[in-house]
């Protein structure tokens, strides 16, 4: 079975004075992979700039718009249709315990392939000890599972709390957050096990009532020796699957924020975007 | 000194028996290769080269060869201080060095390559996974990427030192942005105005064919699809110490020098601005640091770099040279490795010498480190600005102790090396109006291209102008000196 998705991006940005110069890169495009396929995208603004395609550092797709001549707003909007294929995650993952599974985790060989992700970057620091325990009985994707519960159980959803640079030292005082927090806590958790963990931004299906799904959405995706990289949303405890569009990945949210502009400007500036993902069961 | 003879300019030299002295042998005699110098210059007078010394001075003032320091209230230009007495290196010695530092030049690349792609060296256990996975010079970004040529360090700068056993040593690769070869050329320029005659006893080879080796190393490394390249040099700007470097430079190729906001990017493309519109660049010859290249993916605020470069890079549509993300293979830590890393990937043994270390981590190197800790620089891996170096020699007994303890405690935590001594030079020294020994090094350009490599014939000889000092480094008062490569006779 299939769904097929309707996504919608818009922005705008407001600038207080007139800006002369400027250059967006939009990260919004869902990628191609396995599990989910780009049928149509097109991005539109109101400056009627053309539109060039490129890459960010990671090689994931990316829209960017030079505007050519002065402006104080500027609006974007992108749409894109996707068929999201439905797989049971559990035809992938093991979740027979095998000590050679810590075995493999620990060898130098899967340490080296997966270096990038097993690095602690500033927001996937842990300043101290957490409570959760990894328990080398059972496997390591029961493991996760009980670090997705144990964070969704731990912590309190709730915007305007924190910002793009919150660190977890304030997120585990004040247990509160949002979806990129909380992607930044399980991220950091499962490294300093071992495990390779990596920041995913993306959609999320909306109407079903989860948390974050009015903007984008941000997960983890873990390497786990036996099955490859599996999906995290600790903000929702789920499994990232049918209702997780992905964007891109990265160490954190500095690698894949959606928009990152370089504008020459004087004043105060507002961005303000929202984001509407509608599914259909394909027959 | 008696063996000064009668050269009054040579009044306060005092050789020290422990240092290996470059003109002196052990028995004060003048080396052969300098003895015709040493004969002409005796026939000058210490007023001479007084007068000489301030002509070559305000002859690297009126040039604007300067740099700035910067100080507590104000910033001064200074000229980078240039000695009149060169350093002579016979052909046999520098094929020594030329093949020495070329082969260190390949290894290295072969070793960034590497690191970017299957990373066999560390999955082999030969370096430690720690010591790359630490490195805040690692650029993700360029895992898996191919750089045109298949070439890192396209530029590399070594320095060498000649220890008291008269054998050259490696000290460091800087394969990031090395700068110093604009003064090689110019230190030449100085001398042959101050003094030209002492030319026509010496075949020395030429230094100024450096830039034509460049332009010809950055074509070689040119885009796909591209019949000639447009190369051109980017400067932090004018503020930028070595800025008079980037123009030289640029000039004695014939290439435009611009900084971050005379480029732009389009479509993934790079194009300069002219005043008869954008011209598309093909090889950039960078000398700003990775983490300013460009805003989108590097730091945010920087204004020096181009935004959207690492995309055009990435897609193959230009080249940067030195490849960004070559910083991981210049670090101290890795430095301890080279012998093994030449090893690994040319299968060939290291012609110059690595300044011999003792990781601490293994058991045997720590009984011998903790026996003669009094004989040896104790200094982190973790390479952290200098801190927690101890020089042996310089320790008191209580400090010893100190030392033996923390590293029994943490072995892992720490190498150590002898204590190299660097040779000294005869410096001409304004105040006593003589000439002085002072440690001096060599610093050395290698060109690697696509099948092409380059050695400059020469190198920046710097020079510690303060007397014991052993920091050579411009900003701490170093002077240089022009430095011949003798022809085979």
């Amino acid at each position: 079975m299939n769904l097929e998705y309707n996504i919608r991006y818009a922005a705008k940005n407001t600038y207080e004075n007139e800006a002369s110069k400027a250059l967006w890169q939009f990260l919004i495009i869902p990628e191609n992979n396995e599990t989910q396929q780009l049928i149509s995208d097109e991005f539109t603004n109101s400056l009627k700039i053309q539109v060039e395609e490129s890459i960010n550092g990671y090689n994931f797709r990316t829209y960017k718009i030079r505007p050519k001549e002065r402006f104080d707003e500027v609006e974007f909007q992108a749409d894109f249709k996707l068929i999201k294929r439905v797989e049971n995650i559990f035809e992938r993952v093991s979740l027979e315990y095998s000590k050679d599974e810590y075995k493999i985790l620990r060898s130098l060989e899967f340490r080296v392939t997966n270096d990038v992700f097993l690095r602690s970057t500033a927001l996937t620091k842990l300043p101290h000890q957490v409570e959760f325990q990894f328990d080398e009985n059972i496997s390591l994707f029961e493991n996760l599972q009980n670090l997705n519960s144990w964070i969704k159980n731990e912590f309190t959803f709730k915007t305007n709390v924190t910002d793009i640079d919150t660190d977890l030292n304030h997120i585990l005082e004040i247990k509160q957050g949002v979806c990129q927090d909380f992607t930044h806590l399980f991220i950091a958790i499962a490294k300093e096990f071992g495990i390779p963990a990596r920041y995913v931004s993306g959609y999320l299906h909306q109407g079903n009532g989860y948390f974050g799904d009015s903007q984008m959405h941000a997960w983890v995706e873990c390497c786990l020796p036996s099955s490859g990289w599996i999906g995290f949303d600790p903000t929702n405890n789920l499994l990232a699957a049918e209702n997780h569009i992905k964007v891109a990945h990265g160490k954190d949210y500095t690698d894949c924020p959606p928009l990152k502009g370089v504008v020459f400007s004087s004043g105060k500036n507002e961005t303000e975007y929202t984001v509407q993902v509608s599914a259909q069961q394909q027959q | 000194m008696k063996k000064t003879n009668d050269n009054p300019t040579f009044e306060s030299y005092n050789r020290d028996p422990k240092l290996f002295d470059e003109i002196f042998d052990e028995n004060d005699n003048v080396r052969d290769i300098y003895k015709t110098l040493f004969n002409l210059y005796s026939e000058h007078s210490a007023k001479d080269f007084g007068r000489l010394n301030n002509k070559a001075k305000s002859s690297f003032f009126n040039q604007g060869i300067t740099f700035q320091v910067y100080g507590d209230h104000e910033i001064k230009e200074k000229i980078f201080p240039f000695d009149l007495f060169p350093r002579i290196i016979d052909a046999q010695e520098w094929e020594l060095i030329e093949k020495g530092v070329l082969q260190r030049s390949k290894a290295l690349n072969a070793f960034l390559w590497d690191l970017y792609h299957d990373k066999n060296i560390i999955k082999e256990g030969i370096v430690p996974l720690e010591l790359i996975s630490s490195s805040a010079n690692y650029l993700d970004q360029i895992n898996g990427f191919d750089p045109p040529g298949g070439i890192y360090n396209h530029i590399s700068g070594t320095d060498l030192i000649k220890h008291s056993d008269g054998k050259y040593y490696v000290l460091e690769d800087n394969i990031r942005c090395p700068s110093g070869v604009s003064y090689v050329i110019c230190n030449r320029t100085a001398l042959k105005r101050a003094l030209f005659g002492v030319f026509n006893h010496y075949q020395a080879h030429t230094v100024t064919d450096y830039a034509e080796n460049l332009l010809q190393i950055l074509e070689t490394v040119k885009p796909k699809g591209v019949d000639v390249p447009n190369c051109v040099v980017i400067t932090p700007g004018i503020y930028n110490s070595a800025y008079y470097e980037h123009s030289y430079l640029a000039k004695a190729m014939g290439v435009e020098l611009v900084e971050g906001r005379d480029l732009f990017v389009e479509n993934d493309f790079v194009y300069m601005k002219t005043i008869s519109g954008p011209q598309k660049v093909d090889v950039i010859y960078r000398r700003i640091d990775d983490q300013f290249l460009d805003p989108l993916e590097f730091k945010p605020d920087s204004a020096l770099g181009v935004p959207g470069l690492m995309a055009a890079y990435k897609k193959g549509n230009v080249c940067l040279v030195n490849a960004p993300g070559t910083g991981v293979a210049d670090d101290k830590a890795i430095y301890t490795y080279m012998p093994e890393i030449i090893k690994y990937y040319l299968d060939e043994d290291p012609i110059l010498n690595n300044v011999p270390t003792y990781h601490c981590s293994r058991p045997d190197e720590l009984e011998y480190v903790l026996e003669n800790v009094h004989n040896l620089v104790v200094k982190p891996v973790d390479e952290a600005g200098g801190y927690g170096i101890s020089i042996g020699n310089k320790l008191s007994k209580d400090e010893i102790e100190e030392v033996r303890k923390t590293l029994k405690e943490n072995p892992r935590k720490y190498i150590a090396q002898p204590i190299m001594s660097l040779s000294v030079h005869p410096t001409y020294i304004e105040e006593t109006e003589c000439f002085e020994p002072r440690h001096v090094d060599l610093r050395t350009f290698t060109l690697l291209g696509a099948d092409k490599e380059f050695v400059l014939k020469g190198g920046l000889t710097r020079v510690a102008l303060q007397k014991g000092n052993l920091i050579v480094n411009s900003s701490q008062g170093g002077g240089s000196k022009d430095t011949w490569v003798l022809k085979n006779n």
